[in-house]
């Protein structure tokens, strides 16, 4: 039951890491840009939920649907103005941008917020008990919703015209643009959605782990882990991956010693890039010469 | 003329530093040792991002490694700083050529991702081992003795450290004009040609990592020294992009650039104290300005306009091509075998 109980825990956290790793990964699909901001888009999200909730008092989910709204204007400015210009740059480049861009965005948090730890109530504070296997109604959302999102963006890709036209652009960019399609738009579109889901992420994340301007640094790196065990351009393999990153943590720090959660997400990026470095969904580039 | 003065530059410059401790105060002597620091330091970054092109991230734990290292040799086993220094570059150089194997296959942002997890293990492993690094507790550097003289205060540890630098910044120079120089430069621009020229890439890597460490390592003893306390939080991800920022925004590829970079970054946080909010909008603002507007950084700037001379990676180089068209950009291949043979 312990153990049970321990990969209910883990596949909850699991959630988290797999909705920020999935931001990761449709970033890097289209635009081969590895977004080292992502964490702060993630606390941005927090910060607008507990502005909405707290400060001005509004209903739980109009919060929600806020932080979710805020993180994909939020996304969809940076890829305007700073993102698109460094497209095409070398790696380096592109993740130093992204790496002011976070320290911007932590500064201008601590600016109006200070580095005060703020709180957030959880949705609800009730635990579903079932056979012995506890598990909290936040535990039971943060689930439902990692696996909801995937989902739709899965359909998305499948089903729908816009869907179509963010595969055509990652698989070619310049072919989609000679086919008639705004790759333009579809960069922000992509920035949107991959920020929306971070902020939602956020969101959920902060009755847990409390709101202040770094509460993303942590959270990147395990989905920085969550994204490379899964495959860093396989949408499937952000979701697998997360979630076996969250249970992994829970039962190494169970069974083997608490100091493990923290590293159990380097050695799994070590292990991983070592052995398979595509992860376990991914395609393995193939370089022409 | 001009040949004679451009060779009396570097020993010109050596003498005016020399004499800086008469003309400061404690705390504008500590600032200097803390930029000669992250000097030697940044050096060892641009050799391996700017010159060999491996997108590491695991520089801040070499530094951190080597501040231990100096920090709880002197310390807790009385070693002198003189020895304690040569061991902590050492043991960054053994571990910069570990981290050097998945370089063996990975790239990019890839391998970037394998060294910041190296990174961040190395920081867990100084928070956790208590029983040697006393961990968040952080350890003290005591004041470094030769010949039985205790060098004492900030301004007599500087004639420590200005040496130290100087020496790293010209090996620095050699190492670039010579063929292991060209090697990563060449391993850089393209590592197929590279390999096709008959290169030992995976050599040439692993020498690009060991140097960088080495000199992280060294950057992170004297680093211990100048600040005399250490704590495992100063070497994490911040300490990195301190890294990263000296180096870009100085001018990648570029030694001069580097030795910029630390002086504008070093002494712009000393100015900012206390305003963390404020110091993180200035260097998040200025990096992403200077990546969109500026990718060749300070030295790039200056190099653009005439103001400082261009760095050539081949000895002769402006003599024999006076007037023609030549910039790091070009492309150096050597067309014999490297290894000798």
């Amino acid at each position: 039951m312990y153990a049970l109980t321990l990969i209910c825990a883990g596949l909850a956290n699991g959630a988290l890491y797999a909705l920020l790793a999935l931001g990761l990964v449709l970033i890097y699909k289209t635009q081969d840009v590895v977004d080292f901001a992502h964490g702060e888009l993630f606390m941005a999200g927090a910060y607008i939920g507990f502005t909405v909730y707290q400060l001005l008092g509004w209903s739980y989910p109009l919060a929600f649907v806020f932080s979710i709204a805020g993180g994909a204007l939020l996304g969809i400015l940076l890829e305007l103005i700073v993102i698109r210009p460094v497209v095409g740059h070398p790696h380096v480049t592109i993740a130093m941008v992204t790496v002011g861009v976070s320290y911007t965005m932590k500064g201008v948090v601590r600016l109006c917020f200070d580095s005060d730890i703020h709180t957030m109530p959880p949705v609800s504070n009730s635990s579903v008990s079932w056979g012995g296997v506890v598990i909290a109604t936040q535990s039971l959302i943060n689930i439902s919703v990692a696996i909801l999102l995937t989902v739709l963006i899965l359909a998305l890709f499948q089903w729908t015209r816009a869907g179509l036209r963010m595969k055509a652009t990652q698989q070619n960019p310049r072919g989609a643009r000679v086919v008639g399609i705004d790759t333009g738009k579809i960069y922000a579109l992509t920035w949107g959605l991959a920020a929306a889901i971070g902020a939602a992420a956020g969101f959920l994340a902060a009755p847990v782990t409390l709101v202040y301007p770094d509460m993303g640094a942590q959270f990147i790196l395990k989905a920085f882990a969550a994204a490379v065990l899964g495959g860093f351009d396989s949408v499937l393999g952000a979701i697998v991956g997360g979630f076996l990153l969250g249970v992994a943590e829970l039962l190494a720090g169970g069974y083997i010693s608490t100091r493990l959660i923290d590293v159990a997400s380097y050695l799994i990026i070590i292990i991983v890039m070592i052995i398979r470095p595509q992860g376990l969904f991914g395609r393995s580039a193939v370089v022409r010469v | 003329m001009k040949r004679l003065l451009r060779h009396l530059i570097l020993p010109a410059a050596f003498l005016a530093l020399c004499a800086v401790p008469w003309l400061s105060n404690d705390y504008i002597q500590y600032i200097f040792n803390l930029v000669l620091a992250y000097v030697v330091v940044a050096i060892g970054l641009n050799l391996l991002l700017g010159f060999a092109g491996q997108f590491a991230f695991a520089h801040a734990a070499f530094m951190g490694i080597g501040a231990y290292t100096a920090a709880l040799l002197s310390s807790r086993f009385g070693v002198s700083f003189f020895l304690a220094l040569p061991a902590s570059g050492l043991l960054a150089m053994i571990l910069g050529m570990l981290v050097a194997l998945p370089s063996f296959r990975l790239k990019t942002v890839y391998l970037a991702m394998v060294t910041m997890a190296f990174a961040e293990l190395v920081q867990w492993v100084l928070i956790q081992w208590k029983t040697v690094t006393l961990g968040t507790d952080g350890v003290s550097m005591p004041w470094p003795s030769i010949w039985g003289h205790t060098l004492q205060g900030d301004k007599e540890i500087y004639y420590v450290i200005l040496p130290i630098a100087f020496l790293a910044y010209l090996f620095a120079r050699q190492l670039l004009q010579s063929r292991i120089g060209r090697a990563f430069v060449a391993v850089r621009d393209n590592e197929i040609v590279a390999r096709s020229c008959g290169m030992n890439v995976a050599l040439v890597k692993a020498t690009a990592f060991g140097v960088s460490a080495f000199y992280a390592g060294i950057g992170g003893a004297l680093f211990a020294l100048a600040l005399r306390f250490i704590v495992p939080d100063g070497f994490g991800m911040f300490q990195l992009i301190l890294h990263f920022s000296i180096v870009l925004i100085g001018g990648l590829g570029s030694l001069g650039g580097s030795v910029i970079g630390a002086v504008v970054l070093t002494t712009l946080p000393e100015v900012l104290r206390g305003f963390q909010a404020l110091q993180e909008i200035i260097y998040g603002v200025s990096l992403v300005i200077f990546m969109l507007f500026m990718p060749r950084g300070i030295a790039g700037f200056l190099q653009a306009h005439g103001w400082y001379p261009r760095e050539i990676l081949v000895r002769g180089w402006r003599e024999a091509r006076a007037g023609a068209g030549y910039g790091l950009a070009t492309p150096l291949f050597r067309t014999e075998r490297e290894d000798g043979n």
